[in-house]
């Protein structure tokens, strides 16, 4: 890349970003009030203390989901190239998924899904 | 690619199948066929070590960045070893009341780990080295915190975790310094590109320090002997044994290859944290009275002689070190074991007071354990004697007299607390002393292989002469 084009890039990567600036501060309606610099929390001031239990399958669920959220990105650039790879890549992609799926199996058999 | 190539990665592999066969086991199996699940990990457990010690080819994979040879294949096998004798010994320990539950995740989370020391070992790049190293030290802090209702146990886990998070920070740190200064992450091509610009000095600074934690060499020892006396007395074992095998044996190979050109820089820094790390471990096992406080502080000081090896540097430091951790296996698995079955007998006795008359009471656990002592203190004829020689040879082999003679010391203060124990079983007189008992089959076998092993490794030069004709290919 020549360093005309990294010039261009950075002309235009800042007059982006600060016509977004400038271009929302025109358009909007304005109101200011105190409770808009107040510390986010849904705007509600809030009750009693934050120091909660919580219930521990949350974070079960949580990583549940996570597993084949991250899978995705596991599965996506093999599904890009799998012409050129061919069957050792399937078979491999293949046991990966019968391994991520006795995970699911043992969460279930442990009774991780059922909330209570 | 081809499926053949497979066949390189047969540790990982095969350790892979074991781990999803068990968890195979444990999804459809009912509760009152658990019980069968214990036996079965050991036997495939055996069964792997055994397939590791058939001869296999070498190579490299996925261009590089796995390499398989005979040096790393022998340190595989030996870890395989000493997870094995570990397995053994926790059998009769997990079929108490409050481990039934979790018998198979205890099996599961121990192979993980050692899958990833596997790959941590057979790494050729710096990506699959740290890799490896998450895999092997993730699972384990789960382990530390194993028993579920004590705080200790709790307290262990989370430092561990900490204190894995943070050096495994100050790796990753050197290790992108690494690529920042060289433009690779390959070992051979590091190890080509590699010079003395301050910045490289630095990464090297950083990943030296990152690794000291995982080894725990003074001063970067400050959570081992909490983490060790909380966990389990078996994780404990696996931990002071296994995983400090496996970052040893990385460590080493790292150091002989990916820094060879500024050498003569990290010996001088090894030369000063060996002396420090053999006396000060020393010093502070002395004042322990638990015992696996004490054999936390004894490992510590055991790391600063497996240094003295690697400072020697040649392929008999090489061998030395790779041979010392076997023997090293074989003795401290021998006092965990000995500990485990007193501590699981007499519901939690780990005090050396506790062992007041222990000869009296059960003279065959006594003497596992002076004979596990010995080998750690290298009194002849056991094996950790020739293991100590054999340190000792490769760094005088270099001329580091210095060294040797503070070494030579450390020996001999270390004869001093490595006794205590044995003089509270044999000479100590108490008015209740632990009662006698009858260990199961599976303590019995674990111990008798560790009592073989101090034994027949000492022997058996060939044992040594193999290793070392190994260490030239590293």
């Amino acid at each position: 890349m020549s360093s005309e084009s990294l010039i261009l890039f950075f002309i235009v990567g800042v007059f982006l970003v600060g016509g977004a600036i400038v271009f929302s501060t025109f358009v909007p309606p304005s109101s200011v009030n105190p409770n808009k610099s107040d510390t986010y929390e849904c705007g509600i001031p809030t009750k009693g203390l934050s120091w909660l239990q919580f219930n521990v399958g949350y974070y079960l669920f949580a990583i549940l989901f996570l597993i084949f959220d991250v899978e995705t990105v596991f599965i996506f650039p093999w599904a890009v190239v799998m012409k050129q790879l061919g069957m050792v890549a399937f078979i491999e992609i293949l046991i990966f998924f019968v391994i991520l799926g006795l995970g699911l199996l043992y969460a279930w058999k442990k009774h991780a899904l059922i909330w209570e | 690619m081809r499926l053949e190539d497979f066949l390189l990665m047969r540790h990982e592999l095969l350790l892979t199948l074991i781990a999803i066969i068990i968890l195979i086991a444990e999804i459809f199996t009912d509760d009152f066929k658990k019980q069968g699940i214990r036996p079965l990990s050991i036997i495939l457990m055996a069964i792997v070590t055994i397939v590791g010690f058939l001869p296999a080819p070498t190579g490299t994979l996925f261009g590089g960045m796995y390499q398989a040879t005979d040096m790393r294949l022998m340190m595989k096998n030996i870890l395989n070893i000493g997870a094995l004798i570990v397995f053994i010994q926790s059998a009769s320990w997990l079929k108490s009341d409050d481990n039934q539950n979790k018998v198979s995740e205890f099996f599961l989370l121990l192979i993980s780990t050692l899958i990833g020391m596997n790959f941590m070992i057979s790494s050729g790049d710096f990506l699959m080295f740290y890799l490896g190293l998450e895999l092997a030290t993730i699972p384990i802090a789960a382990l530390a915190a194993y028993d579920r209702y004590s705080n200790k146990s709790s307290e262990a886990g989370i430092k561990l975790i900490l204190i894995s998070a943070l050096s495994s920070g100050i790796l990753l740190y050197g290790i992108s310094m690494i690529y920042g200064t060289v433009g690779s992450v390959y070992f051979d091509k590091v190890s080509v590109a590699y010079g003395a610009t301050p910045l490289q000095i630095m990464s090297f600074i950083f990943f030296f320090t990152g690794m000291a934690f995982k080894i725990s060499i003074v001063p970067f020892h400050l959570w081992t002997a909490d983490v060790y006396e909380g966990a389990p007395v078996n994780v404990t074992s696996y931990l002071s044994v296994v995983s400090k095998g496996a970052a040893v044996f990385i460590f080493s190979i790292m150091l002989v290859t990916v820094f060879q050109n500024i050498a003569a820089m990290w010996k001088d820094v090894m030369w000063i944290t060996a002396a420090i790390t053999m006396t000060l471990g020393n010093l502070f096992a002395m004042r322990q009275n638990n015992l696996k406080r004490f054999l936390a502080f004894s490992s510590i000081s055991q790391a600063g002689f497996i240094m003295l090896g690697i400072i020697g540097g040649s392929e008999l430091g090489m061998a030395a070190v790779v041979y010392y951790i076997l023997v090293y296996i074989f003795s401290n698995l021998g006092a965990f074991g000995v500990i485990a079955a007193i501590s699981n007998a007499s519901g939690g006795k780990e005090n050396m007071s506790d062992y007041d008359g222990l000869y009296k009471t059960n003279p065959a656990l006594s003497l596992t354990l002076t004979l596990a002592l010995f080998s750690l203190a290298g009194i002849p004829p056991v094996a950790g004697f020739f293991g100590k020689f054999f340190l000792f040879t490769a760094v005088a082999e270099k001329g580091y007299w210095w060294l040797l003679t503070i070494a030579v010391l450390n020996t001999i203060i270390s004869l001093y607390y490595y006794l205590l124990p044995v003089k509270a079983m044999f000479i100590n007189k108490a008015e209740t002393s632990i009662a006698y008992f009858k260990s199961d089959g599976w303590t019995k076998v674990g111990l008798i292989i560790c009592v073989a092993g101090m034994v027949i490794v000492g022997f058996a030069s060939v044992i040594f002469e193999y290793i070392r004709t190994l260490s030239f290919g590293l």
